[in-house]
């Protein structure tokens, strides 16, 4: 009888190591998972910062300005443009659709 | 261990043939038998201590793996550990970046690795303009393992030293703070210094939270008020050629500030190349004489105080002799004027006549409730006021049209939002308001006295000193001011300090604009004035034309009747003719 307990309790700890070692390789592998996302995380944030940044640059008022006098050339709304929401009606419609695709689109070269 | 009996010595030094004989084991007894005992109390105590540790150790791992299984908290720690603290943002009202921090390696040497020492000075050299040979092989040239070179590099910068494939360099990742927005909004935000700490502005009064939190800091400017402040000020300094200028726009609901400028200004990002006249906050820093936009408040003091109704009059008719003093009017109407008028000609004797009718006390508590006697508390550097102590008749009569006493540009903007604005002050402030939250405001004067202010100052646009502020689309009223500098204890005529306080739409106040220029020089176009009213007025009229729609603010017809009489003085003039201008 005690042969048998002894193989066993053997029997027992050699499941309870197995099993053991592998919740830590399996909790190893987490972890690396885990830093690797906290890298990724952290990459992608200054990634989120850099364009942030660059967004910033790009929609400078000064840099649309310049930009604006170039190309577009729009000038503040005046006030004679805005009228009031009970003379809306009084806005005429443009009942003649526009013939042939806007200027811009066609001098796109087609790709 | 089995003990030997007594008297049985296995002497080790005994013969290897012989071997004791064996005998029944002697029960011990005496000292023995008490030593034996001793060793089974001591046994048995240490095995229940173990049984106890091991219980102790299962009940933890039960506990962890059965109830608590869900608990993040574990794991939480491990990802805290992990995230990578920069000096936080600062944004504006809209959460456009004003300034952020962006990694920059940073280059250091360990010298002890770098072979051809004389070869890579000059290397590097090329490729890090702002050191030369000599100082790079200098630094080179020593027994210690570690020295920086270079900190912030370019990325372009950074692969270029990378190809350089000289072992013993190496990087070291830095923050470094951008300005995305650069000069435009310099004076709001400050800037920091090569370690990082704010030395200006917002960068040096939130210092410590930027740097140890993730909160960033909201600022409730708004960028494209901003741009629209500083390019039309700018566009006056340079055909007024003026020393400097200050503006800001103030939201007079609540004491925010929208935009807030003061030129000349400098680039953030390299404030070492920044004259001292340009790291200069004129709006919040400087203190000036700002002339008759004071009037703002004397005649709000003189209504609110019952000192004088609207029916009053005032002698104008020649100049006022204190002692050695003589209060001119810019321009002498040289007869009897009311208290509209005075404030629509902007007349200095009758506005010292009514200050001199309310006396020092009742002038100097107004003052003082506005919080224009002592710095109010704001967010950035703020200027001291300068007024006269003792508080004599005549300072009691030049402060009545702004000499005498030393304001900033943002305690006019303050208080004349107070005066506006139904009579409420509310403390200026450069952090964006939670929405929804009422500032803690506190009445300065009656509703009804803002309500003749409003249409005092919709008077001054209309026919008098500010006519340049109007034709806009949109109901601005406001006040000019022209104060003469003072130069070493007199005033100079020609150098001036030209300023228009404009608050619209002036039925419902919703903004103050106020634009103030230093030393301007009139041209062709202003027949050579300089006044309040000739270089600032305009630029308050075309900010407002160009901020109007971006702020949601409709055109409103001037000469509808409904807004003619809601804004019309309409009380008689000595003359018999209505003030309001027709």
């Amino acid at each position: 009888m005690i042969r048998l307990s002894t193989i066993l309790w053997t029997l027992a700890v050699v499941i309870a190591g197995y099993a053991m070692f592998q919740v830590k390789f399996h909790v190893a592998k987490l972890d690396d998972e885990l830093s690797k996302l906290n890298r990724q995380i952290a990459a992608t944030r200054e990634e989120t910062r850099v364009l942030d940044a660059e967004w910033t640059l790009l929609d400078d008022p000064q840099r649309l300005d310049q930009l604006n006098s170039v190309s577009l050339k729009l000038q503040p709304i005046a006030p004679s443009q805005i009228v009031p929401p009970a003379q809306l009606d009084q806005i005429p419609l443009r009942n003649a659709p526009v013939a042939g695709p806007p200027q811009v689109a066609s001098a796109r070269t087609p790709r | 261990m089995k003990r030997p009996p007594d008297g049985v010595r296995d002497d080790p030094c005994r013969p290897r043939h012989f071997r004791p004989q064996a005998s029944a084991p002697v029960p011990p007894e005496g000292p023995a038998q008490d030593a034996i005992e001793l060793s089974h109390t001591r046994l048995l105590i240490t095995g229940a201590l173990f049984l106890l540790a091991f219980l102790v150790i299962d009940a933890r791992l039960v506990e962890v793996a059965g109830f608590k299984a869900g608990d993040v908290r574990l794991a939480h720690n491990h990802v805290a550990a992990k995230t990578v603290v920069a000096r936080a943002n600062i944004v504006d009202r809209n959460g456009v970046l004003l300034a952020t921090t962006l990694e920059a390696p940073s280059l250091f040497a360990n010298p002890k690795l770098v072979d051809d020492k004389h070869g890579t000075a000059r290397r590097l050299a090329a490729i890090l303009p702002e050191l030369t040979e000599s100082e790079i092989y200098a630094r080179l040239d020593t027994d210690k393992s570690f020295v920086w070179l270079d900190r912030r590099l370019t990325p372009r910068q950074e692969s270029a030293v990378n190809a350089l494939g000289v072992p013993g360099l190496q990087f070291q990742g830095e923050g470094k703070r951008v300005y995305p927005e650069g000069a435009l909004t310099s004076h709001v935000v400050g800037y920091v210094g090569i370690d990082d700490n704010g030395l200006a502005g917002i960068e040096r009064s939130f210092d410590q939270t930027l740097k140890h939190s993730d909160q960033l800091v909201q600022l409730s400017i708004d960028v494209r008020l901003q741009y629209i402040l500083r390019s039309e000020i700018a566009h006056q300094v340079n055909e007024f050629k003026a020393a400097g200028a200050a503006g800001l726009i103030m939201d007079v609901r609540n004491g925010e500030v929208l935009a807030l400028t003061s030129l000349p200004d400098f680039d953030p990002a390299n404030p070492g190349a920044a004259t001292a006249a340009e790291l200069f906050n004129r709006a919040t820093l400087g203190t000036y004489e700002m002339g008759s936009v004071l009037k703002i408040f004397n005649t709000a003091m003189v209504l609110d105080d019952g000192v004088a109704t609207l029916a009053s009059t005032f002698d104008a008719t020649k100049p006022l002799q204190i002692d050695r003093f003589v209060i001119h009017d810019y321009e002498p109407k040289k007869r009897w004027l009311s208290v509209p008028e005075i404030f629509e000609y902007s007349s200095n004797i009758g506005s010292a006549r009514e200050a001199a009718e309310a006396g020092a006390d009742r002038q100097r508590a107004f003052l003082t409730r506005l919080d224009l006697l002592h710095p109010p508390a704001f967010e950035l550097p703020e200027g001291t006021p300068l007024y006269p102590n003792p508080w004599r008749p005549i300072n009691v009569m030049t402060i009545a049209f702004g000499h005498g006493i030393s304001i900033s540009p943002l305690q006019l903007a303050a208080g004349a939002s107070a005066i506006a604005d139904g009579g409420i002050y509310y403390p200026p402030t450069i952090i964006k308001r939670p929405n929804g939250a009422a500032p803690d405001g506190r009445r300065v004067v009656a509703a009804t006295t803002s309500a003749e202010m409003r249409q005092l100052m919709r008077l001054v646009v209309e026919s008098g000193t500010g006519k340049l502020a109007g034709g806009s689309g949109y109901l601005i009223g406001g006040k000019t001011g022209t104060a003469e500098k003072d130069a070493g204890g007199r005033y100079e005529t020609h150098k001036l300090l030209s300023s228009f306080v404009g608050v619209f739409p002036i039925n419902d106040p919703k903004y103050l604009v106020l634009v103030m220029l230093d030393e301007p020089h009139g041209d062709r176009n202003t027949s050579g004035f300089a006044t309040g009213g000739m270089v600032a007025a305009p630029a308050v009229k075309r900010i407002v034309m160009r901020m109007a729609p971006i702020v949601g603010i409709p055109p409103a017809d001037e000469n509808s009747p409904e807004i003619r009489r809601s804004l019309m003085v309409g009380l008689p003039s000595p003359q018999g003719r209505k003030l309001a201008a027709n």
